[in-house]
């Protein structure tokens, strides 16, 4: 601790701290307007200035470090008469009618406070305003020139679009291509808008509804980064969302989905009476009437065929509590393991591939680890537009020296600021990952502490590896040996090395090989159970790590533990016992439905209609069933096209619950806005249906609380973990008592253990989806920055006007070969179907290999995706489709 | 190190990007004072953009582009530190130099532990002659005391001070004493890289300074590295693109980086995290300059020369409203009065000193009633002047105060930044409030008060030396010529 005094008062500082955020810990209010928490102090504005003994001017509290002994004063007349006069320069030219509009932004409150409103004079110049930006207004006729959307743009977000331009009272700050926002390499993610202190940078929603009344803390509903947002409310509406500045993952950002992409909360088109088809035409039911029919028919179905007749999908876009009711329901109402959730298309190998190497299928270590490490490793995951969070710390990191590794079919953003991208061929992950593997041992990269002591099956790895030189399989990964050298080298010399992937390692034929390849590469590094390290997924859903872990999973129960293991515990506590034949996952119960084995699916937020590859049969197959119940916000293409019973839910901000994000954490979602007219909560849903059933003994729950309190009996490693405990942050399991500070990197005694992890040997067995005469490009599928998934959310809210499209990605070459030009309407068609999109002309593609999103209904593009599965898991091959593509 | 091409939104910083320097006109406040002569032509002169302030050719003011005469030279001290070479019409080839003394400083240094020459040159009391006056020893002690490398040898060659061409004359007729005390100083800390920032205003010293460069580094007459010894250096020309910002250290290491120019906040200080954030050293040509000297005749013998806190000499340039007009090597201790009569002999005919402004704009106003103060760091500071780059220019009966204020702070406002409040808009009003006092009106209202105001927050509040410059201006106006600027205001 260091002494200093402030205004006469001894205080006790933290060393490394600056006298401004010194003053800050003591509650010593200094006005400031170019300082923000998130951005590397500057010293611009000069408000902040103190007096310091000692020095012979004041200086800027933002930019000078506390010393001992320091002893400084901060409101002396001199120093307030400076700051008036300072805000008087900046007022001089400003317009009256902004602080008006909104007295509360720092800079107006500021204004007020030092009496200069009567001296403005200024007024907004159309010369200054962009209104081109879907989201965000431009007014800079209210700039003061602090560079905090410049700084933010290139210290957070890494994307430089805001430039200061020209000099002294002549700077402008406009976008990097000098016309307008929208037509700018603007991601969209209102970091500037978010610390803009005077309102120059405003939401476009809060200008046009009004200020914020109330906000609430809660997380994002989108990808599994975790981001926790302020979501502000005016007359009942959400109309903002800020991102919470302590937040353990975005620290204070966000992207454009979890700021400008929670309009769908208010789409006209939400449905909010439960309802029943009849002779095909939706009618509108009481609740009591819709839950009645559900239980009856269930019952019926059950008796009729049997509990393994029916299925039931939890939502990988509910909370943890209902999930886990969820799967609750099926195995003892229903009395059947077929239960599932959307892990299935996505990470279930990853889950799979690391419970079988390292015992835990989830994240080894959490975002913060990416600071720490000297390299990254990125697999088959884009995040800057997947997880733009993650995805703009992984740039910083970059930016500051941190070695990047891009192995990727596209040249996507990250490629651009890596030292190696393996740009590969679609579908040759476990070649290419084998043959970093050789390198290692070839080259005797690998860690000497570790191998060969502290492994398993080195001798005989050693050996199988070796027929994978980077040399040999150069040619079928497209890429060039020499360059799977230095990968590897960069990977292995580099300690710690981060491992990250997503859907371009799992959704393969060979996805949880792949992922088991890429353990084997941490292994042999020494590169798990220590910080700055790991294997880590880049989970796609807000709570798909949740859903499966609660236990949607027809293997596995809460906690993901195997049903044969602990059943006894289980019924214990439900007081009920398990059904213990086999459940079906989600492909296996169409599969059952082909085969008249399957007769009734209850889907909760989950549009598998669309999202499920072999689009075309699967539709078919749904609408062979006898019952589908589907509970969800919208009239989903589920819904649409095989819908029995529609039940409408609350959104993630009409509830109470808890979130768990890529890196095991567990945080608290909480109510913004009660649900409109009918809508109720999953878990209430589930809860009412049991009653109905007869079986509410055991789903009489008050309050997701309630529900988490059960959840905690029943899953040690989250036993620790409280709704009381979950007020303050968030907590990472495993965290088995009260008093435990929750686990951020897992496996630190791995190699100790009594039986060390072993190493894979992976055979490479390609898909058989390749090309030929009349398919002659792979495809490969994905998301875009400012759509999520099925769409279901951002085609109903602002992110829909900024890619209102799907579109398919084309290398030049390629294009002018099918005559192709930009946002041409194109056909791809495959064995298994066509879908029609508009073509983009990108650079990221190589010759032969395609790109498309899949968010649009319209697209309907999972019409086109083979039916290749994981061998493990049955995830489906997303990632490689042989196509052709032709001009309509 | 990482630089990447100069970004266009940096570029719109600098205003002489790409301008023929050949064409232009000056209109520092050299030419400004002389503006009479120029008759008519000086309307058109200030309405000009882009604005040139300062070619250093104010022995010839109002000065042009295309004017290639040179000022005259001489050494008016016991014993010429600086103008030795250049009094007798320099030393252009390294030949030339190492035949009149040269590199013996250099082979000297080498000969001698690093740690031995930082002592030396701390001993020797030299201090920094671009304006602040830091002791130089000290400065090559912090650099070389940090554990990080590489360090970097930083050249400010941007001598923007209107009034001064002290910096430019070096570098034209004696580049090699610049390029030996920046190998002295490599060596003193341990630094393999040097840099020089040239502003472009200065066509024939960028080019004497290419031609000095490549001979420094492709000598082979004895080792294979910097200037012949054995010192492995290398130095890198980094020439300005039009702003008197760059010549503050720190907006000049952004500039460098291909950052935008603005200055950055203190601390950290430059000696610790200087150019891409490395331990660097920048000193003024003319500090580099002086140091082959102090490490040929040793520390001792530099001591001996000047005033206790201000040692050795220094160059001064005269403005063109002396009889003569030129550079001229002091003692400090010499009173200023006899720079103006013996060295300028005085005003021209027809011209009544008004004033004399030493260092450029940002610096305080000498009265002529204080002429008798003595040269000096301390001595001038406590006048409210300093010695800054050494410019001296004398303005006459033909300048009123208020187009005085208005001319120093148009050029403040011209070039400032606009990193910081104060000086971004500070200048800009006071230049404002003054366009209507040039013209024989009265400031009106709360002008008076807007004024001190404005003035107290850039001497308090100031990023850097640029806007605080410009209040020590205005305070020393306010202190000296107080009458004259109360007719100001209504």
């Amino acid at each position: 601790m260091l002494q200093v005094t402030i205004n006469g008062q001894p205080v006790q500082c933290q060393p490394g701290q600056t006298i401004l955020s010194g003053l800050r810990t003591v509650r010593v209010d200094v006005p400031t307007l170019c300082d923000d928490p998130r951005l590397a102090p500057v010293g611009a504005c000069r408000l902040c200035v103190v007096e310091v003994d000692g020095q012979s001017r004041p200086v800027a509290a933002c930019t000078t470090p506390l010393e001992p002994g320091m002893v400084i004063r901060t409101h002396t007349p001199e120093l307030e008469e400076c700051r008036r006069t300072l805000l008087r320069l900046l007022s001089q030219n400003y317009p009256v009618q902004a602080v008006e509009r909104d007295p509360l932004s720092p800079f107006h409150r500021l204004v007020r406070t030092y009496g200069l409103e009567h001296e403005l004079h200024g007024k907004s110049q159309a010369a200054l305003v962009d209104d081109s930006h879907a989201c965000i207004h431009v007014d800079m006729s209210q700039c003061i020139s602090c560079f905090r959307c410049v700084r933010i743009c290139h210290e957070v977000a890494g994307q430089d679009v805001w430039r200061a331009w020209n000099r002294g009272d002549r700077t402008e700050i406009l976008p990097a291509n000098q016309t307008n926002l929208r037509d700018s390499t603007c991601v969209s993610c209102g970091a500037c808008v978010d610390t803009c202190p005077t309102g120059a940078l405003a939401d476009k929603s809060v200008l046009a509804l009004g200020p914020v009344e109330h906000e609430i803390r809660t997380v994002c509903p989108y990808c599994g980064t975790g981001c926790e947002m302020h979501v502000g409310t005016r007359a009942g509406r959400l109309i903002s969302s800020r991102p919470v500045m302590d937040a353990a993952v975005n620290k204070g950002h966000l992207c454009v989905k979890g700021r400008y992409g929670l309009e769908f909360v208010h789409a006209p088109d939400r449905i909010t009476t439960p309802m029943i088809r009849q002779d095909g035409e939706w009618r509108s039911v009481s609740w009591g009437e819709a839950i009645s029919f559900v239980a009856e028919r269930l019952g019926q179905i059950v008796a009729e065929h049997g509990p393994d007749s029916v299925g039931i999908l939890g939502s990988a876009r509910a909370t943890n509590e209902e999930n886990y009711l969820a799967q609750k329901f099926a195995r003892i109402v229903i009395g059947t393991n077929n239960v599932d959730c959307c892990a299935r298309v996505c990470h279930a190998p990853t889950a799979a591939g690391m419970k079988m190497m390292l015992g835990t299928g989830a994240a080894t270590n959490s975002f913060d680890d990416i600071e720490l490490a000297k390299a990254i490793l990125i697999c088959g995951a884009n995040p800057t537009e997947n997880h733009p969070i993650v995805g703009a710390r992984i740039k910083q990191a970059a930016l500051r020296g941190t070695k990047l590794i891009v192995i990727d079919p596209r040249r996507i953003e990250l490629a651009e600021c890596a030292q190696i991208h393996l740009q590969l061929r679609p579908g040759t992950n476990i070649a290419l990952l084998n043959a970093v593997a050789c390198t290692i041992v070839e080259e005797r990269l690998f860690d000497p502490a570790v191998v060969p002591e502290h492994i398993g099956d080195w001798a005989h790895f050693q050996t199988f590896v070796a027929d994978f030189t980077p040399e040999r399989v150069a040619e079928q990964c497209g890429v060039k040996a020499e360059l799977i050298r230095a990968a590897a080298r960069v990977y292995a010399e580099n300690n710690p090395a981060m491992s990250i992937h997503g859907l371009g390692v799992t959704e393969h034929v060979q996805g949880t090989e792949g992922v088991m390849c890429l353990v084997n590469l941490a292994l042999l590094t020494g590169n798990v159970g220590i910080p700055g390290a790991g294997v880590n997924p880049l989970r796609g859903q807000n709570n798909v790590q949740g859903s499966a872990h609660m236990g949607c999973d027809p293997g596995i129960l809460t906690g993901s533990v195997p049903i044969a293991e602990r059943a006894a515990r289980f019924e214990s506590a439900w007081g009920a016992s398990l059904p213990m034949r086999p459940g079906l996952n989600l492909l296996k119960m169409i599969d059952a439905a082909n085969k008249g084995e399957f007769k009734a699916l209850w889907a909760m937020g989950y549009d598998l209609a669309l999202t499920n590859p072999v689009a075309g049969a699967t539709i078919r197959t749904l609408q062979g069933l006898e019952l589908v119940i589907v509970q969800d916000m919208f009239l989903t293409e589920t819904a649409r096209l095989a819908g029995t019973v529609f039940l409408p839910v609350a959104s993630s901000f009409e509830k109470d619950g808890t979130f768990m994000n890529s890196e095991r954490r567990i945080q608290r979602v909480r109510k913004v806005i009660e649900p409109p007219r009918e809508c109720r909560t999953d878990w209430r849903i589930i809860c009412d249906v049991a009653e109905e059933v007869g079986r509410g003994t055991g789903f009489s729950f008050a309050s997701a609380e309630e529900i988490w309190e059960e959840i905690r009996t029943v899953w040690p490693a989250g036993a620790g973990i409280t709704y009381r405990r979950l007020e303050a942050a968030g907590i990472q399991w495993p965290c088995p008592t009260e008093d435990h500070p929750g686990t951020g990197i897992l496996h630190k005694d791995i190699y100790a253990a009594d039986e060390p992890p072993s190493l894979r040997r992976i055979r490479y067995s390609p898909t058989s989806e390749t090309t030929g005469a009349d398919y002659p490009f792979l495809l490969t599928t994905g998301r875009a920055l400012y759509q999520f998934n099925a769409g279901t959310m951002t085609s109903r809210s602002q992110t829909q006007q900024l890619r209102p499209v799907d579109l398919l990605l084309i290398c030049p070459a390629d294009a002018q070969t099918l005559g192709i030009a930009e946002h041409q309407l194109v056909r791809i068609s495959s064995h298994y179907g066509e879908a029609t999109i508009r073509a983009s002309i990108s650079t990221q593609m190589r010759p032969g290999e395609l790109f498309a999103t899949f968010h649009s209904p319209d697209t309907f593009l999972n019409r086109v995706i083979s039916s290749h599965r994981d061998r493990f898991v049955q995830t489906p091959e997303y990632k490689v489709t042989a196509v052709r593509v032709e001009p309509t | 190190m990482t630089r990447l091409p100069i970004q266009p939104d940096v570029k719109s910083f600098y205003h002489l990007d790409g301008v023929d320097l050949g064409s232009v006109s000056c209109q520092g406040m050299a030419c400004f004072a002389a503006r009479h002569t120029a008759g008519d032509r000086w309307e058109q002169i200030e309405g000009r953009s882009p604005r040139v302030y300062c070619l250093g050719k104010c022995y010839a003011a109002p000065a042009s582009g295309c004017d290639e005469s040179q000022p005259v030279a001489i050494v008016h001290c016991r014993c010429p530190v600086v103008l030795e070479r250049i009094a007798c019409g320099g030393a252009l080839t390294l030949e030339a130099y190492r035949t009149r003394g040269g590199l013996v400083a250099l082979e000297r240094a080498l000969a001698q532990p690093a740690e031995r020459v930082v002592a030396e040159v701390e001993a020797s009391q030299l201090r920094g002659r671009g304006g602040a006056g830091f002791p130089t020893g000290k400065k090559w002690r912090i650099v070389a005391s940090q554990n990080r490398s590489p360090k970097y040898i930083v050249a400010n060659l941007d001598e923007g001070d209107p009034g001064a061409y002290v910096d430019r004359m070096i570098v034209e007729l004696d580049p090699f004493s610049l390029l030996e005390g920046m190998a002295i100083a490599a060596h003193a800390v341990g630094a393999e890289r040097g840099w020089i920032y040239v502003r472009c205003e200065y066509p024939r010293a960028v080019a004497m300074l290419r031609q000095a460069i490549v001979s420094a580094q492709n000598s082979e007459s004895n080792g294979q590295g910097f200037l012949g010894t054995d010192l492995c250096f290398e130095v890198e020309l980094v020439v300005g693109r039009g702003s008197y910002m760059c010549g503050e250290e720190t907006a000049m290491l952004n500039a460098m980086e291909h950052q935008r120019p603005v200055a950055r906040a203190r601390p950290p200080y430059v000696a610790e995290q200087g150019l891409f954030g490395q331990p660097t050293v920048v000193n003024n040509a003319e500090t580099l300059a002086s140091i082959p000297w102090i490490i040929r005749h040793g520390e001792q013998q530099y001591a001996a020369i000047g005033l206790p806190g201000s040692r050795g000499t220094k160059v001064v340039s005269l403005n063109s409203l002396f009889q003569k007009p030129g550079l001229y090597e002091v003692e400090f201790g010499i009173p200023l009065r006899e720079i103006v009569e013996e060295c300028g002999g005085g005003l021209r005919r027809g011209s009544t000193m008004s004033g004399l402004i030493i260092g450029g704009p940002l610096a305080g106003v000498v009265p002529p009633t204080l002429l008798d103060t003595v040269f000096g760091f301390d001595e001038l500071h406590k006048i409210g002047a300093s010695v800054g780059h050494g410019g001296m220019v004398a303005f006459d009966q033909r300048t009123s105060i208020a187009q005085l204020v208005h001319h120093v702070f148009r050029f403040g406002a011209y070039e400032s930044c606009g990193k910081c409040t104060p000086c971004r808009l500070g200048s800009t009003s006071i230049e404002r409030m003054f366009t209507a006092a040039g013209e024989e009106r009265p400031i009106s209202g709360t002008g008076q008060q807007r004024f001190v105001e404005i003035i107290e927050a850039l001497r308090l509040t100031s990023l850097c030396g640029f806007g605080t410059g410009l209040a020590e201006f205005a305070q020393s106006i306010m202190r000296h010529y107080s009458q004259e600027l109360r007719a100001c205001f209504k």
